[in-house]
């Protein structure tokens, strides 16, 4: 973006203006676009959602308005700018006005940091993944604050759920992240994307692997542990459904969204559809290779890039729009399996939300730090490291024997901590019991 | 994976250290199994997979013939008389009382006749039981399958004799077999009580007051020189023609002259005198709307999905020729036109669901 | 490693400012003054505020001025940590404390001696602030560096090995002061099983009426049978 605009105005039209100018037009411009795909993506998300849990239950789903009901989010949208604009009586007005802002505005923020395409990211930061959990973590602070101003109890017991579940549940997502970040040895997303190319092997890992931009950490025992605590912490963070204790329906109304309604309440909406979306996206860049597959690469490899600006610029589009591609059926992809998993999960109690998530997922993700750190060290150190061992031995030794060392720590440890889990869970039902007959006696 | 209904499964827990996680991939499986089934529409509801929906407005479930909705009077096609006696077993049977009738008069002598003058069912209170049409012994009282009836006035609901009576043939078109079962005894009956009807009392509402005006008219007539009845009709409906608009206008025409054949100075005989050349006539109308509706829906294939449109033609046939029919007793025709014109309109919408099915 | 990456404000290096240095200059002393407007205003609303809840989202406002004049000193890390520890973490803690232990809102205790606290707190807060004024250089000379790229300060790596080899001390014991907070926390809220007590299911309800009922029938049965 830079450079178009750099070459638009200093060379076509030989203004000359200085970088600063340059810089801040192509970032409002990049804004500008970013805010306008972003509300198309949740109305599309929310259509893709309807559509596909309604043929998981047999049924049809939305397909009146438009064809097969392509436009029956604009209707809804229609409907909500239309409605009544409700504040009670007793809310704190402010605070009530702005939670709702206070909860969409991160997840525009963290638009910031994503990559769609090779070359394409409105601004690559070195401590991307860090600004992106750290950003999001302040919708809590929203969705608190707009449960407490619509002064309603189950409005505040919503608030007081999402936050709780939310604080918990980014424990485990980021310790999950950090073993990625100790493989990488980066923050920046852009550089883990980079890392992901090669064949099921990451070509950073076994220098010459030839690029089919396949070397996903998902292939790995660390990033597999890794993308399955992830992705279920991901699914308590955008409360979806095995996880959305904070809006249950049959419990507590619409939780913190209970006072709002009109556009405020499409904004919460928008506000979770998106962050969904996000969610998604991170998955897919992360553990996924975000947009690396087959042919990504070499077509990159022709582009005009700061490393290479003898390129020719068609192979720009062509790599921009196979990676956009990519990324996207990933990211859709992702998207499908929070569906997939709403439309065959019960909700859970917050008991087992807090056991799952203290219990269970982060003891697993510490051992995966562990073994992270194990495999650095097999597949990257050396004797100035303090590991001479492996000094000898080839690229692909040393990878296979990570991956067969990692593989067994991952499995003993999930078997392991799963045993223990149970065994609680037996405990506390037994304790249950206990309970019960101690007030049959009492009665 | 069919199931037997009735039948509890029971499924295994499986509790285990190595089986963890184990449940949650078959709570996957199904519903991805659930998914991948849904493209496929389910037709015989013993299937758990398929897409069950039907999707109401644009399709419509095939109604079973003893579907009962809300209940309807049935006149006879060709006489037009009703079958209904004002015996009030209908009204007694009714658990809410929402069916309210008077019996009709002779005029002449004071007594009470086999018809009803006025009928009226509370359509807003009516719960749909059907023990009105199982009490009726003349099989006057049927329950119709139509089931569109909200509306925005509560008072709409509460409808007269005018709204209740169906020819006998659309009650044959919706519940052929059940009809059937009921047909001989019903149509001797029906005879039975025409005996005992004078003049046009028992004939349906709608087509007794025509019969009543056409009579006046026929006695002005009779006073004044006879017109050319025929000569009005074409001057209605101008510009192009479709061929089945034609057909219709024809038979219409011909129906017209049939009607105007009839010397006017039998205008005050019985209507039930008139009707066999009425008949005729309309029967010829019918046969030839029956086949401009036919010719209208030459669609490729008689398939199912391709009813609705078959019967779309053929009503809007009808309709023309119903139009048509107006437009020429305009002009001074028979009044019993219409109801001949009206006739073969419905024939020939039957005969197109009949050749559609 | 990353040589060629750069800080927050500063803009890629292949369009480094050739012209408008001084205007750049400018901008940034502006936005510097309005950003500590906003870390002052929402730290006196903090304390003005009657409602305690609103002073905490003043507090949360304030936090969040404080990481953008890291920003825009280049700590972008140091930023990023504190919206990720102050407003993720501390103020939803601060938020959750008011909520669950405060029944009634917006009375402020005002004691007699409340002016013996804020002689202790101003007495505080200036032992602090005096000596750091004392003590620093006013009016340092810009730094003339070499021109070009200027280098890259991104923090994390002199923080990670400084926290493993100079401060390794200091790390460690925050480390062991939180988790004997967190063993702490788990103490207090632990119940002991004979006190355990918690909502029961409706399941669990009908279950115990049930029970009730059984052993009241074999109560009657019992005094039944005596008779």
């Amino acid at each position: 973006m830079h450079d178009v605009i750099n070459h638009l105005i200093n060379t076509v039209f030989g203004l000359g203006w200085p970088g600063w100018a340059i810089s801040l037009i192509a970032y409002l411009l990049i804004a500008t676009i970013l805010f306008m795909i972003v509300p198309f993506q949740m109305l599309f998300l929310t259509y893709f959602e309807r559509r596909a849990i309604a043929r998981m239950q047999d049924r049809v789903g939305p397909n009146r308005v438009g064809p097969e009901g392509i436009f029956q989010p604009v209707a809804d949208g229609v409907k909500m700018f239309t409605k009544e604009d409700i504040v009670p009586d007793a809310a704190d007005k402010w605070v009530h006005l702005i939670g709702p802002g206070i909860v969409v505005a991160p997840t525009m923020f963290m638009f910031a940091v994503l990559p769609w395409g090779p070359g394409m990211v409105p601004f690559d930061m070195n401590i991307g993944l860090l600004f992106f959990f750290a950003i999001s973590s302040v919708s809590a602070v929203g969705l608190m604050a707009s449960g407490w101003a619509s002064n309603n109890k189950f409005a505040l017991l919503g608030a007081m759920r999402a936050v709780a579940q939310m604080v918990s549940y980014e424990i485990p997502a980021v310790l999950s992240l950090l073993a990625i970040v100790l493989v990488t040895g980066s923050l920046s997303i852009v550089d883990l994307i980079t890392f992901q190319s090669g064949l099921f092997i990451s070509s950073s890992d076994v220098p010459g692997i030839p690029d089919f931009g396949l070397g996903w950490f998902v292939f790995t025992p660390v990033g597999f542990l890794a993308f399955i605590a992830f992705f279920i912490a991901a699914l308590a963070e955008g409360e979806r459904t095995p996880f959305d204790i904070p809006e249950a329906d049959s419990e507590i109304v619409a939780g913190y969204m209970t006072e709002y309604s009109g556009m405020k309440f499409g904004l919460f909406y928008l506000a979770q559809y998106v962050l969904n979306f996000l969610l998604c996206a991170i998955t897919a860049i992360i553990f996924f290779g975000g947009w690396q597959g087959p042919g990504v690469g070499w077509l990159y490899a022709q582009a005009i890039t700061p490393a290479n600006p003898a390129g020719n610029g068609l192979f720009n589009v062509l790599a921009g729009v196979l990676g956009v591609f990519y990324f996207l059926a990933k990211t859709y992809f992702f998207f499908f399996v929070m569906v997939w998993v709403r439309g065959a999960y019960a909700r859970l109690r917050i008991d087992q939300l807090m056991d799952f998530g203290w219990k269970l997922l982060i003891p697993l993700t510490l051992v995966n730090v562990v073994s992270a750190a194990i495999w650095v060290g097999l597949t990257k150190w050396g004797a100035a490291d303090g590991l001479a061992f492996v000094e000898g031995w080839a690229p692909l030794m040393r990878w296979a024997v990570a991956f067969v060392i990692t593989l067994v720590m991952n499995l003993v440890a999930y078997f392991f901590l799963v045993r223990v889990y149970s065994q609680s869970q037996d405990e506390r039902a037994r304790l249950d019991d206990e309970v019960l007959e101690r007030l049959t006696n009492v009665a | 994976m069919d199931i037997q209904r009735g039948n509890i499964i029971v499924m295994d827990r499986r509790r285990g250290t190595l089986r963890a996680g184990q449940g949650l991939l078959q709570g996957l499986k199904v519903v991805w199994d659930h998914w991948v089934g849904s493209f496929r529409k389910n037709d015989n509801f013993s299937q758990i997979h398929g897409t069950f929906t039907i999707e109401y407005p644009d399709e419509r479930m095939k109604l079973p013939q003893a579907y009962r909705n809300m209940p309807v009077l049935l006149y006879d096609d060709e006489t037009g008389q009703e079958l209904c006696t004002a015996c009030y077993q209908c009204a007694r049977a009714c658990p809410p009382e929402v069916i309210h009738i008077t019996q009709a008069k002779d005029p002449n002598t004071g007594k009470m006749v086999p018809a009803s003058l006025e009928f009226i069912i509370e359509y807003d209170a009516c719960m749909s039981c059907g023990l009105c049409a199982e009490a009726c012994p003349f099989d006057a009282i049927k329950m119709d399958h139509f089931y569109e009836l909200s509306t925005d006035n509560r008072m709409g609901l509460m409808q007269r004799k005018a709204d209740l009576n169906r020819p006998v043939s659309y009650y044959t078109s919706i519940a052929p077999d059940l009809w059937d079962e009921v047909k001989e005894g019903a149509m001797k009956k029906l005879q039975g009580s025409i005996k005992r009807r004078p003049d046009v009392i028992g004939i349906a509402g709608h087509l007794s007051e025509k019969i009543a005006a056409r009579r006046r008219q026929l006695a002005a007539e009779a006073a004044a020189s006879p017109p050319a009845p025929v000569a009005a009709a074409p001057a209605a409906p101008a510009g192009k023609l479709s061929p089945e608009e034609k057909a219709a206008k024809l038979a219409a025409m011909r129906a017209a002259k049939a009607g105007g054949a009839e010397p006017a100075a039998e205008a005050p005989a019985p209507a039930a005198e008139l009707s066999p050349a009425d008949a005729k006539a309309a029967k010829l109308a019918a046969i030839k709307a029956a086949n401009a509706a036919k010719k209208a829906a030459e669609s490729p294939a008689a398939e199912v999905p391709a009813a609705p449109l078959d019967e779309k033609a053929a009503k809007l046939a009808a309709i023309r020729a119903a139009n048509a029919a107006k437009a020429a007793a305009e002009a001074p025709a028979a009044p019993l036109d219409e109801k001949a014109a009206k006739l073969a309109a419905i024939r020939a919408a039957n005969a197109a669901k009949k050749k559609s099915e | 490693m990353r040589s060629d990456r750069v800080g927050v404000l500063r803009l890629p290096y292949h369009y480094a400012p050739t012209t408008g240095g001084e205007l750049m200059d400018l901008l940034i002393q502006i936005i510097f003054g309005l950003i500590s407007a906003l870390v002052i205003g929402a730290a006196m609303m903090v304390v003005t505020m009657r409602n305690v809840i609103h002073s905490a989202l003043w507090l949360i406002a304030s936090f969040f001025g404080v990481a953008a004049l890291y920003l825009l000193m280049e700590a972008e890390f140091i930023a990023v940590v504190q919206v990720l520890v102050y407003v993720g973490a501390i103020s939803i803690l601060i938020l959750f404390a008011i909520m669950l232990t405060r029944s009634n809102e917006g009375d402020r205790l005002f004691t007699t001696y409340w002016w013996t606290s804020g002689l202790i707190a101003l007495g505080l807060f200036g032992a602090v602030l005096v000596p750091t004024l004392a003590g620093t250089i006013w009016n340092l000379p810009q730094p003339t560096g070499p021109a070009g790229a200027p280098e890259v300060l991104s923090g994390v790596e002199e923080l990670g090995r400084g926290f493993v080899s100079e401060f390794v001390l200091h790390f460690e014991i925050a480390g062991v002061l939180l988790t004997v907070a967190l063993i702490g926390a788990i103490v207090i809220a632990f119940e002991e099983r004979s006190r355990r007590r918690r909502v029961l299911t409706l399941a669990e309800e009908l279950e115990l009426r049930k029970r009730q009922q059984a052993s009241e029938h074999s109560a009657v049965a019992a005094a039944d049978s005596v008779d």
